[in-house]
C-alpha cells in the first residue's frame, strides 16, 4: 500500500511513544475501528497500553472473535472466558454493544453482561443469540436499559415483567425471530412512544392479530404473515416494506386489505409482494380512499394470478400519484407463455415518470402489461425493462426492440433494455 | 473556479497560521468544517489571523487539502473517493500529525478516516510488529508480558501477520 520509500521513512524517524501520546479521545477512535482481539492485544505493548482497551465505549464481540483459524467450533467455555474477562477488565460507559454468539448453547455468563450493561448507560444494543436448543430468556435486568435508543434482538425468548412501561428513548428496533406473544409483542411496540424504524420477522405463527400503535414511526419491515398485524395507528409512517415468510397465521378471520391500509395517511413509499393476495377477504376494486402521498411503488406480482393481479391493481387504483413504479414479475413458468389477461383500461398514470418492469420471459401478457403502461402515463419519461433469467433475456430483449417504435401517450418516452 | 463568475454571494476569507509562522488565505466556508474554527467565527474572533499553534505547516498543508477536497461541490463522490485512498497512503508519521490536528480542529471525518488508516496497520499484526512500525518500545518484564498473554490468550491465537507494512 506505502510506496517503497515511505515504508524506509517510516520505521526511521517515528518518534518514540507518538502514537501512545495520542489524546485518549484519538486512541479510542483507533481502537474502535479495530476488532476485539486487535484492541484487546494492544494491552501487551507497553504500560501505557496496559489498559487502554478497557475504557473502549463501544465493543464488538461477533463470529470473528469466536473463530480461529485452528478452532472452528465455538465453545460455551471460550464465551464465558471472554464475556468474564470483559466484566473484569472494562471501566467506565458502554454506549454500543454488539454480541453475536452463533449456534452454542445458552450460558449464563450473557445475563449477567446484560446486567453489567444495564447498568452502564448502553444505548445500542445488538444480541444475536442463534442457539441450537431453546431461546434464550432475556433477564429481566434487560428490561432496565431503560437508555436504548437502538435495539436488535435475534432469537431471544422476550417475557417483559408487568411492570414494564417500554423503552422510551428508543428509535430503531429490530426483532427477528423473536419469541413472544401477539399482545406482548403489541404492546411493547406500542410503549416506546418515540419509535421510528421497526423491523420484524415473524417467526412464530399467531393466532392473534399484534395490534400496533406507533405514533412517530417513520419507517416499518414487515416479514411474515400479513393476518397476523393489524397498524392501528402510524399517522408519519413513510415508508412500509411487506415480505412474505413461512410463517402462517391460525386466526379464522381473512385479511382485510382496506382496514389495513387505512391508517397510512403519510406513506410514500411501498414496496409489497403479492402473495398476500390469497390471505385477503373480500378484494375491492379499489380502496375506498386515496392514499395520495405515494410516490414511490414496488411490486412483486404473478401475472398468471388473477387473485394477485386485482390486488395489485386495487392498489394502484388507491394510489393517483405515483411517479415511480417497479414490477417485478414472479412467475417463471413457460408453459404459460402464450396466455392473456383482460387488463383494465380505467387506470391512468397521471404522474409516473419512471417505471421498471422486471420481467421473466417476453411473454405475451409481459407485452401487454408493458404497453398498457405506456398508454396510460402520459407524464412517462423512461420505462427500464430488465430480464431476471437468464433463459428469458433473449426473449425479453425482442420484446423491448418491438416496443422502441410503439407509440405510447408521452412522445418523450424511451424504453431501455437493462442487462442484468 | 467560482471567482470570475460574478456571483451574488459575498466570499469570505480567513487568514490560518501555523505553527512554524507560515500563513493560509482560506475561504471561509471551507474552513469550517473544523468545528473548533466555526466556533473562533461564531464568537467573532476570526476578524484577524487564526494563530494554530498546534499545527506545523506540513500537516496544516494537508489538512487544508483534504478540506478544499472533502467541501468543494464540484468533486464527485467517486473523486473524493480516490482523494481519501491516495491521502490515508501518506507516511504514518504524517497520518498521525493529521490525526492530532483533526482532533484539536474538531474534524470529525478526517478523524475517522486516519484513526481507520492507523487502525489498518495494527490489524492482525503481531505486538511485536506493531511495537516496530509505531517505534513503541515495551516496559514489560518478559514474565510481566507472559502474564498479560496469558489472561487473554484467545486475543493472540491464530496467524499474526509479523510484517511491518
Amino acid at each position: 500500500m506505502m510506496p517503497p520509500e515511505d515504508k524506509k521513512h517510516c520505521s526511521q524517524t517515528l518518534p518514540p511513544d507518538v502514537l501512545s501520546n495520542l489524546p485518549e479521545y484519538v486512541i479510542d477512535s483507533i481502537l474502535m475501528c479495530l476488532p476485539f482481539k486487535d484492541a484487546v492485544r494492544t494491552s501487551v505493548l507497553s504500560n501505557n497500553w496496559r489498559y487502554k482497551w478497557c475504557g473502549l465505549p463501544e465493543l464488538t464481540l461477533d463470529e470473528a472473535v469466536w473463530t480461529t483459524k485452528k478452532n472452528l467450533f465455538f465453545h460455551t467455555a471460550e464465551i464465558t472466558k471472554i464475556i468474564s474477562h470483559i466484566l473484569i477488565f472494562h471501566a467506565g460507559a458502554i454506549t454500543k454493544f454488539i454480541l453475536c454468539v452463533p449456534k452454542s448453547r445458552s450460558c449464563h455468563m450473557i445475563d449477567d453482561l446484560i446486567y453489567f450493561l444495564s447498568k452502564n448507560g448502553i444505548q445500542h444494543f445488538v444480541l444475536e443469540l442463534p442457539f441450537r436448543d431453546d431461546p434464550h430468556k432475556l433477564p429481566s435486568s434487560f428490561f432496565k436499559c431503560l437508555q436504548l435508543r437502538h435495539l436488535t434482538l435475534q432469537k431471544c425468548l422476550v417475557i417483559p415483567p408487568p411492570a414494564f412501561k417500554g423503552f422510551d428513548r428508543l428509535i430503531r428496533l429490530e426483532l427477528c425471530e423473536v419469541t413472544i406473544s401477539s399482545e406482548l409483542l403489541g404492546s411493547l411496540i406500542s410503549h416506546c412512544l418515540l419509535l421510528e424504524h421497526l423491523v420484524l420477522h415473524i417467526a412464530d405463527s399467531y393466532s392473534k392479530v399484534i395490534e400496533i400503535n406507533a405514533p412517530r414511526l417513520r419507517s416499518f419491515y414487515f416479514a411474515g404473515s400479513i393476518r397476523s398485524i393489524l397498524i392501528k395507528s402510524a399517522p408519519l409512517l413513510e415508508k412500509l416494506l411487506l415480505a412474505d415468510n413461512e410463517t402462517g397465521y391460525f386466526g379464522a378471520e381473512k385479511w382485510d386489505i382496506v382496514k389495513f391500509f387505512e391508517s397510512f395517511s403519510a406513506l410514500e413509499h411501498l414496496c409489497v409482494n403479492m402473495l398476500f393476495a390469497a390471505e385477503v377477504g373480500e378484494m375491492p376494486t379499489r380502496l375506498p380512499f386515496d392514499l395520495s402521498c405515494v410516490k414511490q411503488l414496488y411490486i412483486t406480482v404473478d401475472l398468471y394470478d388473477s387473485a394477485e393481479v386485482s390486488c395489485a391493481l386495487c392498489l394502484i387504483r388507491s394510489f393517483p400519484c405515483i411517479q415511480y413504479m417497479e414490477i417485478q414479475e414472479a412467475c417463471c413458468n413457460d408453459s404459460v407463455a402464450d396466455h392473456r389477461v383482460e387488463l383494465p383500461s380505467d387506470v391512468t398514470f397521471n404522474h409516473l415518470k419512471e417505471v421498471k418492469l422486471i420481467f421473466t420471459s417476453g411473454s405475451i401478457i409481459e407485452m401487454q402489461l408493458a404497453k398498457l403502461l405506456l398508454v396510460k402515463s402520459p407524464a412517462l419519461v423512461r420505462m427500464l425493462i430488465e430480464s431476471c433469467r437468464a433463459k428469458g433475456t433473449a426473449t425479453v430483449k425482442k420484446l423491448v426492440d418491438e416496443l422502441t417504435t410503439f407509440q405510447g401517450a408521452s412522445p418523450e418516452a424511451e424504453v431501455v433494455f437493462i442487462k442484468r | 473556479m467560482a471567482e470570475a463568475s460574478s456571483s451574488i454571494t459575498e466570499k469570505f476569507f480567513l487568514t490560518l497560521k501555523s505553527s512554524d509562522g507560515d500563513e493560509f488565505v482560506l475561504e471561509e466556508s471551507i474552513a469550517i468544517q473544523s468545528i473548533t474554527i466555526k466556533n473562533m467565527v461564531e464568537d467573532g474572533c476570526s476578524s484577524s489571523v487564526i494563530p494554530l499553534s498546534k499545527v506545523d505547516t506540513e500537516t496544516l498543508i494537508k489538512v487544508i487539502e483534504y478540506m478544499k477536497m472533502h467541501s468543494s461541490t464540484s468533486s464527485n463522490e467517486e473523486e473524493i473517493e480516490n482523494f481519501d485512498k491516495k491521502f490515508v497512503s501518506n507516511s504514518i508519521n504524517t497520518i498521525l500529525n493529521i490525526l492530532e490536528a483533526a482532533n484539536f480542529l474538531d474534524i470529525n471525518n478526517l478523524l475517522e478516516l486516519c484513526a481507520e488508516a492507523v487502525a489498518n496497520r495494527i490489524k492482525n499484526k503481531t505486538p511485536e510488529a506493531v511495537r516496530k512500525i509505531f517505534n513503541i518500545t515495551s516496559d514489560f518484564t518478559p514474565e510481566e508480558e507472559a502474564e498479560i498473554r496469558n489472561e487473554t490468550p484467545w486475543a493472540f491465537e491464530g496467524n499474526l501477520d509479523h510484517s511491518l507494512d
